[in-house]
């Protein structure tokens, strides 16, 4: 990509299964502290399967929101207002900066898990209507946006697993573009039986704790949550009088051309959004010091996945986690939330633990099985990838 | 049950232009001939529990049991429910 | 009917009862869901996994495959072309009529299967995944759900795609469906040198729409 307008990350805002807050995430990633366990806030009657929920209700996260009870809202929208009230806050956006800027938030859930829960209802009575129009992944985008201001622009991208590193991809465009000084990128899901239920039919959840890249791993564990970037120009960060936390170095996305759900076996898509990121940055495989893998530890991602690294990067492969291992399979907010836990990696100096890890195999890479401490990285490589081989590569790199 | 067995495959799969008949008994059921993939292997599961109440856990079984129509029909035969 | 093309670009669309390739309708006898399968039939013939599909991928999938036979576009030559063309889809429904199909599998308790070959398709992406894998594509691919149609939004997204110099062409299209037999769909090829220009291309886009509303 020809580029000669850097995309400044100036502040970022996340909500897990592992923290409410960059503070409690950051925490967490240091202990090694899952928040996978059973499940406690979707009522649904497969408690078999393990999850990363955030531990709040919906009412909790009103309540913490200022939203007026009986207010119609969905938890997608609530996790996605808290992620950005903090990103916001962090990047020291008023007003009138946010009403120069852009919002692009990725989901594909939306607001499902009111209208699975009032499905009849919209049927049958007019009891829960006002849960109709919070449905649509656009409509979960604006309520987001509009509790924190007038955004100028905003838009969904809904590419199911890489929906999030798309949003923030696509925010680097639009400012290089040089159309927008600041966008505010990330994503939100929550889980719901829809895709509980529907993974399941794809048999790909394991019954226990996810153990990605792990000779025995049988699956992915759900998660939810939320996380938003705020990315800026270099002009517009300097006239705000803000200082770049990092830099969007890179971007790729390729497709898989395989399958609808599966990954080839050579990881082709893997390999070349990973390569275009690369590209993109003007970096080399051996300038990656760390590699967050899209790691989700069903037998299939893993080992394409490792693959396609392999391919990449050869002899000269840096640490790879799977952070997955702690925070669930978060779908279409994970290229955030993962971009956000890169971000504490790069500031803090340490590599977080693919957690569960104990047993390597040889078609699968061998990742960090302990959080490392006082390390220095310069860049950091994110994968996302989604179904339909919607492939996507972040790389994001300590500011000068 | 054979004949009953191949048309449930057919509309379950949604497999068109396929006709009972154009479906060899013995003849693979993957890799070549229909084509099936790995997602139409998860419907097969389906589909034996739905129409003859056996469920089958672990979805590597299904490779085994789906090797052809008559694999299939003897498999039912011997575990059906219903 | 035969109207004058009504676009530069070359570009098909497809509704509930009507399709027709740069303004030429094309003659079917069935309308929703039975003439994407007519149109199969007739024109393209050789991928049985259209059947597998959900609407919302079979209205992109037959939309895509006119407009390439259209253009005589050669699907694979080499890696380099695989590779430079992107995918980018916009609509307003999303994947919604594949989710109502897929809901009823798990609605009722008493005759609970969800079925995964529906679950596979409750992602708009899938129809540029279903793309991708006919053709080979490696490219960008996306789906960006928007509120309505607006030419200059869709204009300005594909020049964005174009800022990655690997990017030669753009396989831009609207796709929408709410119900089996309902649908709404115009599929257009645009180039690097087309897509700089944005309000020529939005102008372009607005008069495709034109035509498919009608």
């Amino acid at each position: 990509m020809a580029n000669d307008r850097s995309v400044l990350i100036t502040g970022y805002g996340i909500v897990s299964a592992i923290g409410l807050n960059v503070s409690e995430v950051l925490d967490s990633l240091l202990a090694n502290r899952t928040g996978i366990g059973s499940i406690k806030y979707l009522k649904t009657g497969h408690t078999e399967f393990p999850v990363g929920e955030v531990k709040l209700t919906d009412g909790e996260m009103e309540r913490m929101m200022g939203i007026a009870p009986g207010t119609p809202t969905t938890r997608t929208a609530l996790m996605g207002m808290i992620a950005l009230h903090e990103a916001l806050a962090s990047a020291g956006m008023g007003a009138g900066d946010i009403e120069k800027a852009a919002f692009i938030n990725g989901t594909t859930v939306g607001g499902m898990d009111k209208s699975e829960q009032y499905y009849l209802d919209f049927i049958e009575n007019n009891s829960h209507d006002a849960y109709i129009s919070t449905h649509d992944c656009g409509s979960c985008s604006e309520m987001i946006a509009d509790r924190m201001g007038r955004f100028k622009y905003i838009s969904t991208i809904s590419t199911a697993c890489s929906s999030a590193a798309n949003a923030i991809g696509q925010a680097a465009a639009m400012i290089r573009l040089g159309d927008v000084d600041i966008v505010v990128a990330g994503g939100s899901e929550c889980i719901t039986k829809f895709h509980l239920n529907g993974f399941n039919s794809l048999m790909i959840l394991d019954h226990d704790q996810c153990r990605p890249f792990d000779a025995g791993r049988a699956g992915l564990n759900l998660g939810e949550g939320a996380a938003f970037l705020v990315l800026e120009s270099r002009e517009s960060a300097q006239r705000r009088g803000v200082k770049p936390l990092a830099v969007l170095s890179g971007y790729g996305n390729a497709c898989d051309a395989f399958h609808q759900t599966a990954s080839s076996p050579n990881g082709e898509g893997a390999y070349l959004s990973m390569t275009k990121a690369l590209a993109d940055a003007g970096l080399n495989p051996s300038d990656i010091d760390y590699i967050n893998a899209h790691g989700t530890g069903t037998p299939n991602n893993d080992v394409s996945e490792s693959q396609a690294m392999r391919r990449v990067f050869g002899t000269s492969l840096p640490p790879v986690s799977s952070t997955k291992s702690l925070t669930g399979h978060t779908t279409s907010a994970s290229g955030a939330i993962e971009a956000v836990i890169c971000l504490m990696a790069l500031k803090h100096g340490f590599i977080p633990a693919n957690y569960a890890f104990e047993n390597a195999m040889e078609d699968c890479v061998t990742p960090v099985d302990k959080v490392l401490k006082g390390v220095s990285l310069n860049h950091v490589l994110c994968n996302s990838f989604g179904f339909g081989g919607n492939d996507s590569s972040l790389i994001i790199s300590r500011a000068e | 049950m054979i004949l009953k067995l191949k048309q449930e495959i057919i509309e379950v799969l949604n497999l068109e232009d396929v006709k009972p008949e154009d479906i060899d008994n013995d003849a693979p059921l993957f890799g070549e001939g229909l084509g099936l993939d790995s997602i139409d292997a998860l419907e097969l599961i389906v589909l034996m529990e739905k129409n003859y109440g056996i469920k089958l856990q672990d979805p590597a079984k299904g490779k085994e049991i789906f090797k052809s129509i008559n694999v299939m029909a003897d498999y039912i035969q011997k575990n059906r429910t219903r | 009917m035969i109207m004058a093309a009504v676009s530069k670009l070359n570009y098909t669309v497809i509704s509930s009862g009507y399709a027709a390739v740069n303004g030429r309708e094309l003659k079917h006898e069935s309308a929703g869901a039975a003439m994407l399968a007519e149109l199969y039939r007739e024109y393209i013939g050789d991928w049985p996994k259209f059947f597998k599909m959900d609407t919302l991928s079979k209205v992109g999938f037959v939309a895509s495959e006119l407009l390439l036979k259209e253009i005589g576009d050669k699907r694979m030559e080499g890696e380099e072309y695989a590779s430079s063309r992107a995918v980018m889809l916009f609509g307003t429904t999303a994947s919604l009529c594949a989710d109502k199909n897929y809901q009823e599998t798990i609605q009722d308790s008493a005759n609970y299967y969800p079925s995964p070959a529906l679950f596979v398709y409750t992602l708009p992406n899938i129809v540029t995944g279903e793309i991708a894998i006919r053709n080979h594509y490696r490219g960008e691919t996306q789906f960006l759900v928007v509120d309505s149609f607006d030419a200059a939004q869709m204009a300005f997204h594909i020049g964005c795609a174009m800022q990655d110099n690997t990017t030669g062409s753009v396989l831009a299209g609207w796709v929408d469906s709410t119900a089996n037999d309902d649908f709404s769909c115009f599929m257009t090829l645009i180039d690097r040198d087309q897509a700089q220009d944005e309000e020529w291309l939005s102008g372009q886009l607005n008069e495709i729409m034109n035509n498919l509303k009608q």
